[in-house]
């Protein structure tokens, strides 16, 4: 560099390097406490309240106000949620099948909204051999497309333990999918559900990326996400889901939060309930007793 | 102003109103409403007509089959201490087993479907396209169907939990149909509760007891020990097996002549005669015995009075429709088990469990079952 050019420097240049530097840390600064603060104001509206997940007040007034017209229901007397007791689940497969059929899921073995795995611990084995209704040799053992079932590849094997867990959509409180929905065609209703309006819904499966749980799949004929919404349309009628209403063993336990005799409510308060992957932050609404370790 | 400026700012202008009038008129009202979704869609999704409708929808036209399930164990098959103040749902309802009966049932006028079902559904094996309305499945189960459906919830599996009722399909029934013990509808065996079949009559029956009783013994304690007592046995079990020896499916140089000389009353009426005997013991070596009894427990299900679930004296049937084992010789116990080895003899469950025998089993369970008390 020349002394000439040194000199241009000193006086064209109003903002010195260390100066501008400063500025940046300083913006930055502001900067993050004001992200810092919107995300507290935002917990605190969500924590605070009943709103659903993004719904500022105005909207919420509405919810409350105006709900929708469903008849003989309304959304505001209910909080739904559902507990599962992996100890009572016999791995049936009834559920799914009931499943499928209640809400026209496509029949083949990979696309469902509930499913029920497998954990088998051989003995000396301190990990989990985990296998669902999608496994080849399940679907060879059932010789059919449209029937589910878990084989016996364990007759002679020595298996430490071995139990079922089922799973389905957490109906988080605060979901990823409804997040990263571009089209507004997924969201949490005021009374528990994340419901999908399949009239809005593009295809574009980032939800399916999104979720933590693997809980939605994408139906070809259709062209939509598919996801279990707790038989929206059987629990705005006063009915049960439906793989609550055939699980045989009362593996299923469903009802609503704010009466506190229902089911689910005795079912929280007297047993000690887990979520799924809580560090994920998504307050999973599926209540889980007996899961082991490396149930996730 | 420039010209090209002007222009530009006109091409904005419009694009402008258009963006904006598309948005007024293609964002439908309920958006916004309760959120960023169309607030109508939880009523769009809360009319969906629910397809299963509970087992209470089946009473109105299934009376009696319902009373079976109500009165059954199906319908009690409840844990409510399971866990303390959760009251479980009773067990396994119509639709469990026959699901996805109301879509399609009985006519779709009656049940209509919901938009949903008149999508196709593709299946990745073969990517072909199902008809619509897909659950069109039977509802009315045929005995291999229904094996299938019970072994859904009762085949022992190692991740089952112990509370649930499981079999080994093998020693529990081989290729034996469910439904040839068991009541689906309502699964416990009540013993007492059988349906009697027709009594033949004991005196008519000691006319045609006279050419048997060459062989089987006049009191039908038989005269040798490679021929089966009668005495005390099961009239059904006798029944049977006069049946099976007429029609073919048991074959045996001497019987099956007899037998085919028979009337169906004929073979009422000498079983009766024959079950009426007291039977006695004929008595077995007393070191192989106590090797049999260990080797019992497997029989016992079957051959013990307490049948599946109880237990009671080893060797008499619970069901009278299966022999009584207690006091029979044991010579002819173990021809018969060797003829179900070698295929001479086929039953569905006795073959299966029989191939598993050794010589030695087969000897000791013989001494065992021939030093029973038949009573």
């Amino acid at each position: 560099m020349t002394t000439q050019d040194k000199k241009f420097e000193e006086q064209e240049v109003a903002l010195s390097r260390r100066d501008f530097l400063g500025l940046l840390g300083k913006g930055a600064v502001c900067a993050g406490a004001l992200v810092g603060a919107g995300s507290a104001v935002a917990l605190s509206e969500t924590q605070g309240s009943k709103h659903a997940f993004q719904q500022n007040d105005e909207q919420y007034a509405e919810a409350v106000n105006d709900p929708p017209k469903i008849p003989d229901y309304n959304w505001n007397d209910h909080q739904w949620a559902m507990g599962v007791d992996t100890t009572r689940c016999i791995g049936c497969l009834r559920c799914m099948e009931a499943c499928k059929m209640e809400n026209s899921v496509q029949m083949d073995a990979n696309h469902y909204r509930t499913w029920v795995e497998r954990y088998v611990y051989l003995e000396g084995s301190n990990t989990a051999i985990v296998d669902t209704q999608t496994d080849p040799k399940n679907i060879e053992n059932t010789g059919s497309e449209t029937k589910f079932r878990f084989d016996n590849r364990y007759r002679n094997a020595k298996v430490d333990k071995a139990f079922f867990v089922a799973k389905l959509c957490n109906q988080c409180e605060h979901p990823s999918c409804v997040q990263v929905c571009p089209t507004g065609a997924t969201f949490k209703s005021k009374d528990g559900p994340v419901l999908i309006d399949t009239t809005y819904c593009i295809g574009c499966q980032y939800c399916v990326q999104a979720c933590p749980y693997g809980a939605r799949s994408f139906n070809q004929s259709r062209g939509t996400a598919e996801k279990c919404n707790w038989c929206y349309h059987r629990i705005t009628k006063g009915l049960n889901p439906v793989c609550v209403e055939v699980c045989p063993t009362g593996s299923r336990i469903f009802g609503d939060r704010n009466d506190p005799e229902s089911p689910i409510s005795l079912f929280i308060r007297n047993n000690h309930v887990q979520v799924l992957k809580p560090e994920m932050g998504n307050a999973p609404n599926v209540f889980y007793i007996g899961l082991d370790k490396e149930v996730v | 102003m420039p010209k090209h400026i002007v222009r530009l700012l006109g091409l904005v202008t419009v694009i402008a109103i258009v963006a904006f009038s598309a948005k007024y008129f293609l964002i439908p009202d309920s958006f916004y409403q309760y959120g960023h979704y169309r607030g109508n869609a939880v009523a769009e999704i809360a009319s969906k007509v629910p397809k299963l409708q509970g087992s209470a929808s089946c009473e109105s036209c299934h009376k009696a089959v319902y009373a079976e399930w109500t009165a059954g164990i199906h319908r009690k098959a409840t844990r409510n201490n399971a866990i303390q103040g959760v009251v479980y749902k009773s067990g396994p309802g119509c639709e469990v087993c026959h699901t996805g009966p109301a879509g399609n049932h009985p006519s779709k006028e009656a049940m209509p479907l919901s938009i949903e079902d008149r999508v196709t559904t593709i299946t990745h094996s073969e990517h072909k396209v199902h008809p619509a309305n897909v659950p069109a499945r039977k509802l009315l189960l045929s005995p291999e169907d229904m094996r299938s459906v019970c072994l859904n919830c009762h085949e022992k599996l190692e991740a089952r939990p112990i509370f649930q009722r499981q079999i080994e399909v093998a020693s529990h029934s081989g290729e034996e149909f469910c439904t040839k013990c068991h009541n689906p509808h309502s699964p416990r065996i009540i013993y007492a509760s059988l349906p009697q079949v027709r009594r033949g009559d004991p005196q008519a029956g000691k006319a045609v007891a006279a050419v048997c009783s060459g062989c089987h013994g006049v009191a039908g304690m038989s005269t040798s020990p490679t021929f089966p007592n009668l005495a005390g046995q099961h009239a059904d079990f006798l029944v049977d097996a006069l049946k099976a020896f007429k029609s073919g499916v048991r074959k045996n140089d001497m019987m099956s002549p007899m037998a085919a000389g028979l009337n169906e009353a004929d073979i009422r009426n000498v079983a009766a005669y024959f079950s009426r005997f007291s039977c006695g013991v004929t008595g077995g070596d007393k070191a192989k015995a106590l090797l049999g009894k260990v080797k019992a427990a497997n029989c016992a299900a079957c051959h013990s009075a307490g049948g599946l679930y109880g237990s009671g004296a080893p060797g008499v049937s619970g069901i009278p429709t299966w022999p009584n084992l207690a006091g029979q010789n044991a010579e002819y116990l173990s021809n018969t088990l060797k003829s179900f080895q070698d295929g001479s003899r086929n039953h569905p469950v006795m073959t299966s469990i029989a191939k598993n025998l050794s010589d030695a089993d087969i000897d000791n369970l013989s001494a065992y079952y021939a030093s029973m008390k038949c009573k």
